[in-house]
């Protein structure tokens, strides 16, 4: 009964908005006290985040894409798809997936896409004759497309977290990220196919390819192209490790934005390197904390009995499958992508894993799923980012990503039914 | 605030050491075939020291990650009362970690461990204290704003 006040009372703070780390620092500390563990065990677990050596890629990979978000590499990104894309019919929407999928892989669908490639997309997509409830859905919803494409941060995170559970099956981060390739493809392509449908009666000027625009805009990009070869080639390669690839992309982005293309200034740098470690101070403190109540949960075999719980009613992988997503979507609604992560991850996974889904696999489903709640009210982070950089009622965006909702809802159960859609390039 | 820059100057500074390390040692594995031993410990280290100094200055306007469903559609006095109710738990829970990860570390310096070069463990591991202290004083500053604005409106 007091367990049950506790509960409800930590609850109510939570949504109330107490810090999620103070509230899981809570349940860790009346936990531990329970079991009679020294408090101590707290800081213990804290500092295993020193013990994780591919927790490095973290802050660098965050930091090199809010550079990356301060520059003109959206302005770039936009003419360079535009130049090599924007022929094809449904040119320039399938141009706005590309763009933001790409962008969304380095800068973590922490918003930036929407301020920096929907404010050139936004107007774009207008005056080339997509209807503006279409625009504005499109780049609303793109804003989070890209979060299953390395080396998006969620991803890196899942792969984190997944391995401090012991779970008797391997996730490498190396795995993760070409898992989340297919997938990612696979959305870009529905929502492509799904633009062209809906602006089949709307005639949409074709531009001819140029290649002298062409050439322009690959020469104005040349020095931002290699970021992805370095990511995927380098660690694929077998030349880097993941966090050697992350401090190579920073220093690369660096000298890059800083030292060639000029944009940032020097005396800018310290300014986004706060803003950047906030965001990853944030992270890591609920990473750390989250790390000695999963340990908590283990002792006190909260998966196990979830999984007996369930396994009572559901004996079947794909009512399972069914119900997760079900549970995915609406936490996604409810939660932001990371505290989603620190709190469910460690409770689903073992439960998944007794079902017989794989752990990578696992972790496309929920980053995919996570990524529809990114638009989806009540806290849908981009439906207010939107909302606050073109000027519109949080109501009308909502209506207007709705079609795009669904298209990524159909994706999301073809990557669920689907597993060697993930699994395709891992050898299982 | 003379504190605030000093603190961002710490950050910038710890995020600029781990890059440069880590390039560095790219550069020592693949061009040498050699590599400071100690510098994937410190990196690490370093990694935990961004973490926890961001989360300082995160706590400076309390820009932590939250779930504040309830939170936007509370009326404003009843949002004023929650802030402070929040703020204060924040800072509390906080003090208690900061005690009790201050006990390990005094643990940690009794047994005398060296984490890498001639660098005791106790020390990387002190800013675990450090940071929570910082955190839970900022949150009871933010909390003691909050009840002088409940005050103020009642009045």
């Amino acid at each position: 009964m007091t367990l049950f006040i506790f509960a409800l009372i930590l609850f109510l703070l939570a949504i109330l908005g107490a810090p999620l780390f103070a509230v899981i620092l809570a349940v860790a500390i009346l936990g531990f006290h329970h079991l009679d563990v020294n408090l101590s065990v707290i800081a213990i677990e804290i500092y295993r985040i020193a013990d994780t050596p591919v927790l490095l890629a973290l802050p660098l990979f965050t930091f090199a894409g809010y550079v990356l978000g301060e520059s003109q590499t959206s302005r770039r990104l936009v003419r360079f798809t535009q130049a090599f894309l924007g022929w094809m019919p449904g040119g320039l929407a399938i141009v706005a997936f590309v763009a933001c999928a790409f962008f969304t892989a380095f800068t973590g669908a922490s918003g930036v896409t929407i301020v920096a490639l929907g404010a050139l997309l936004y107007p774009a997509l207008t005056q080339a004759g997509y209807r503006e409830k279409f625009s504005i859905g499109l780049v609303t919803s793109s804003g989070s497309l890209g979060l299953l494409l390395p080396p998006s941060i969620p991803l890196i995170l899942y792969g984190i977290i997944a391995q401090q559970m012991n779970i008797g099956a391997n996730v490498a981060i190396n795995d993760l990220f070409l898992a989340g390739l297919l997938p990612g493809l696979l959305m870009v392509v529905l929502l492509s196919f799904w633009s062209m449908w809906e602006n089949r009666r709307n005639p949409i000027p074709y531009k001819p390819f140029s290649v002298r625009e062409a050439i322009a805009a690959l020469r104005e990009v040349i020095w931002e192209i290699p970021l992805p070869l370095f990511v995927l080639g380098g660690i694929y390669g077998g030349f880097f490790a993941i966090s050697e690839a992350a401090a190579a992309t920073a220093m690369y982005v660096i000298v890059v934005e800083v030292f060639i293309y000029k944009e940032i200034k020097l005396s800018q740098l310290p300014a986004i390197i706060r803003e950047s470690m906030v965001m990853v101070g944030g992270i890591l403190l609920i990473l750390g904390v989250s790390l000695a109540s999963t340990n908590f949960l283990i002792d006190a075999e909260v998966p196990a009995r979830m999984f007996d719980l369930i396994q009572s009613h559901v004996t079947d992988k794909i009512v399972f499958l069914i119900l997760l997503n079900l549970l995915l979507l609406i936490l996604g609604a409810i939660l932001d992508i990371f505290s989603a992560l620190v709190i469910m991850v460690p409770i689903i996974l073992p439960v998944a894993v007794s079902y017989g889904v794989d752990p990578v696999h696992l972790g496309i489903i929920f980053l995919a799923n996570m990524q529809i709640g990114y638009f989806t009210p009540p806290v849908g982070m981009n439906l207010f980012i939107a909302s606050y950089r073109f000027n519109k009622p949080v109501t009308e965006l909502y209506q207007a990503a709705f079609p795009f909702m669904i298209v990524l809802f159909a994706a999301v159960l073809v990557i669920t039914y689907w597993p060697a859609l993930s699994l395709v390039f891992l050898h299982r | 605030m003379v504190l605030h820059r000093v603190e961002d100057t710490i950050l910038v500074g710890l995020l600029l050491t781990m890059i440069g390390m880590a390039v560095t040692q790219i550069f020592l594995r693949n061009l040498f075939e050699a590599g400071i031993v100690w510098s994937d410990v410190l990196v690490r280290i370093l990694v935990l020291w961004v973490g926890l100094v961001g989360a300082m200055v995160a706590s400076r306007q309390g820009n932590h990650i939250t779930i504040d469903i309830l939170d936007r559609y509370l009326p404003a006095h009843a949002k004023k009362v929650a802030d402070f109710v929040v703020e204060l738990f924040t800072a509390l829970i906080c003090t208690v970690v900061a005690y009790y990860s201050l006990v390990f570390v005094q643990m940690e310096f009794t047994d005398g461990g060296m984490a890498f070069a001639q660098v005791p463990n106790w020390l990387c591991e002190a800013i675990i204290p450090f940071a929570f202290t910082v955190i839970a004083l900022r949150y009871f500053i933010l909390s003691f704003i909050s009840f002088k604005k409940i005050v103020e409106s009642r009045s």
